[in-house]
């Protein structure tokens, strides 16, 4: 039987009678990244904190080579940790930040000097070494977090929302950094972010949090292709949802202004249940040509927006429902227009 | 703001006179003291008809003065640093913890700065009276302590909720214990604050008078008690000339507290 590298096992968190976490188990292979995705309050980064031992979980257990960690006091758990907040030391120059941990455990002078050198330069910090935390920008300051937190080598790295302050560029320039990081020293990661983009790019594998469950765990490809809920196709990817009734009989879905829409994925819909929501992502729809016996949605343009490589278009139907599409910018609409939109009926779900 | 300063007009003139008859108003009775200590009339005529520093020598050469001077000193270092401790203990407490009772307790800890000096002295004394405490360096210390304290607080509490604690747990993460991080990263982050503790607990001992007149003894009295007491047989140049030293000290020591907070906020 092969041992999980880090196994989560039914964390529950809950202060008083509000419960923060429930029953998230995980298991993590060894230089895997994994992202705890979702919106704010969802329980991903009590599941983080709980982890790094800064609290106790009310009930569960976290493995670590068939090892419990929970017993293991925080400054014994020999984890890397960066921070949403900047934590750098503010008395400490960048290359003593670095230098802490090792100072910590005793590692003789010259073999600081060298693994600081080192980590330096795994985060291309070199010429920084005797600046002063409040001289850098944020991004620098997250750079030298992340090179202490590695310094020690540490098997697993927790990353709380790291990149959150950070503008738009400086973000997307950090996450191609972190990215190249962890190949370079095959670090298991754990990252914690609200943000799916960064989610889709980082990591291999996502856990999309809701509520403090794990709502769905899979890659990029599966939350965004095979959402499990109503929650995840909500969450990942700009999703439309239309109402319908759902007829077993026939299989087909009837939409309120009278269309069918049959040949809809679903698997996710529970037995009996007759009052569905149809999903349709935003840049799945294109322009109906009157001729294919594809899905049929029609409605009125009330907005358009050109964003570059595709326009934004609002629609709404005739029954009252807004839609937001995404067009080729070739697909000249106007407003008051009026559009009949479809899809690959592989490309719709009902929930 | 509603009342900005550059936009009050002819107020503004009446407003920068008062503030200067007021800062007058209470600096001049130290300068004419300051001024008297170098004149060389024995019955303090003003302005001074010469100049002198035999004042000055006369004090440096009378034993009593000196050992008074001392013994200020001495309580003075000993309560900024018991107070600094203490303060840095509760400090810890009021704002890290989380219990019943907390907000309640840290007012409990700064009433010395509101009671009544007198009241608080008369209590001292009773009580101190049963432990045998009164007139000796220890009973001179906790007494002390007691005023201030509610500086030392204010001071490390402030500098303590101003830093962020998550840099504390990114120091344990590091692999630091409880300890270590708080020794190694907290405090000197708050350094500041710990001086600032330090300087204004020392200036609370150093001219405290009313206290120190029911602690002391007459073989261990402060410079204030000392000051008060010769008053009382006669008004010698020698008075303003040790007035002046204590002055000069509170104002070096003020000044760098000033310099502390101007380097916290830069």
């Amino acid at each position: 039987m092969t041992q999980p590298f880090l196994s989560i096992q039914g964390i529950e968190k809950s202060y008083g009678p509000i419960v923060a976490v429930q029953d998230v188990s995980l298991d993590i292979v060894k230089g895997e990244f994994i992202t705890f995705l979702g919106p704010s309050g969802s329980g991903k980064s009590t599941t983080l904190y709980a982890i790094a031992g800064m609290l106790q979980p009310t009930r569960g257990d976290v493995l670590l080579n068939g090892r419990s960690l929970l017993q293991v006091p925080s400054n014994k758990r020999n984890i890397g940790m960066v921070f949403q907040r900047y934590t750098l030391f503010p008395h400490l120059s960048v290359a003593e930040n670095v230098a802490f941990p090792l100072r910590v455990r005793r590692w003789p002078k010259a073999e600081i000097g060298v693994k600081v050198a080192a980590m330096l330069k795994l985060v291309r910090l070199e010429q920084m070494a005797d600046r002063m935390p409040t001289q850098m920008s944020g991004g620098q300051q997250q750079r030298v977090a992340l090179a202490r937190a590695l310094a020690y080598d540490p098997p697993i790295l927790l990353m709380d929302e790291p990149l959150s302050a950070l503008d738009k560029k400086l973000r997307e320039e950090l996450q191609i950094e972190i990215k190249r990081i962890h190949s370079e020293t095959g670090v298991t990661i754990l990252y914690v972010t609200h943000d799916q983009e960064e989610a889709l790019r980082l990591s291999d594998r996502i856990a999309l949090f809701n509520a403090g469950r794990i709502e769905q765990l899979g890659t990029g490809h599966d939350l965004y292709e095979k959402p499990g809920s109503r929650f995840v196709a909500g969450f990942i990817g700009n999703s439309n949802f239309l109402d319908g009734r759902l007829s077993w009989a026939d299989q087909t879905i009837t939409l309120p202004d009278g269309t069918a829409i049959s040949s809809v994925a679903l698997d996710k819909v529970a037995p009996h249940q007759h009052n569905v929501s149809i999903m349709i992502r935003s840049d799945h729809f294109r322009l109906h040509d009157g001729h294919e016996a594809s899905p049929m949605f029609q409605g009125t343009v009330t907005g358009t927006t050109y964003l570059g490589t595709y326009t934004q278009i609002s629609v709404m139907t005739r029954w009252g429902a807004p839609l937001s599409v995404q067009l080729p910018p070739e697909n000249r609409v106007q407003k008051g227009q009026q559009i009949t939109l479809t899809c690959a009926p592989s490309n719709l779900r009902a929930f | 703001m509603l009342l900005d300063f550059d936009r009050l007009g002819a107020l503004r003139t009446l407003l920068s006179a008062i503030a200067i008859l007021v800062g007058g108003f209470l600096l001049l009775p130290i300068v004419v003291i300051v001024l008297l200590s170098f004149g060389s009339s024995r019955y303090m005529q003003f302005p001074p008809p010469a100049w002198t520093l035999r004042w000055y020598t006369e004090l440096f050469d009378d034993a009593d003065w000196l050992v008074s001077f001392a013994t200020s000193l001495e309580i003075a270092i000993a309560v900024a640093i018991v107070a600094t401790l203490l303060g840095l203990m509760a400090s810890f407490g009021l704002t890290r913890g989380r219990f019943p009772g907390r907000e309640t307790l840290r007012a409990l800890f700064l009433t010395p700065m509101v009671m009544p000096v007198v009241v608080l002295a008369v209590a001292l004394y009773a009580f101190f009276l049963r432990l045998h405490l009164n007139g000796t360096f220890l009973g001179f210390v906790i007494a002390h302590v007691i005023i201030a304290l509610p500086f030392a607080i204010i001071s490390i509490s402030n500098a303590l909720e101003g830093f962020d604690k998550t840099i504390e747990d990114a120091a344990v993460l590091c692999g630091a214990s409880q300890l270590e991080a708080k020794i190694r990263i907290t405090l000197p982050a708050i350094q500041s604050g710990l001086f600032g503790a330090a300087i204004f607990s020392f200036l609370a001992s150093w001219d405290e008078v009313v206290i120190a007149i029911f602690m002391a003894s007459p073989d261990l009295q402060t410079l204030p008690v000392r000051i008060f007491s010769a008053l009382r047989q006669d008004l010698s140049p020698v008075i303003a000339a040790v007035s002046t030293i204590l002055v000069a000290m509170t104002m070096v020591l003020m000044a760098i507290a000033a310099l502390l907070r101007k380097n916290k906020a830069t």
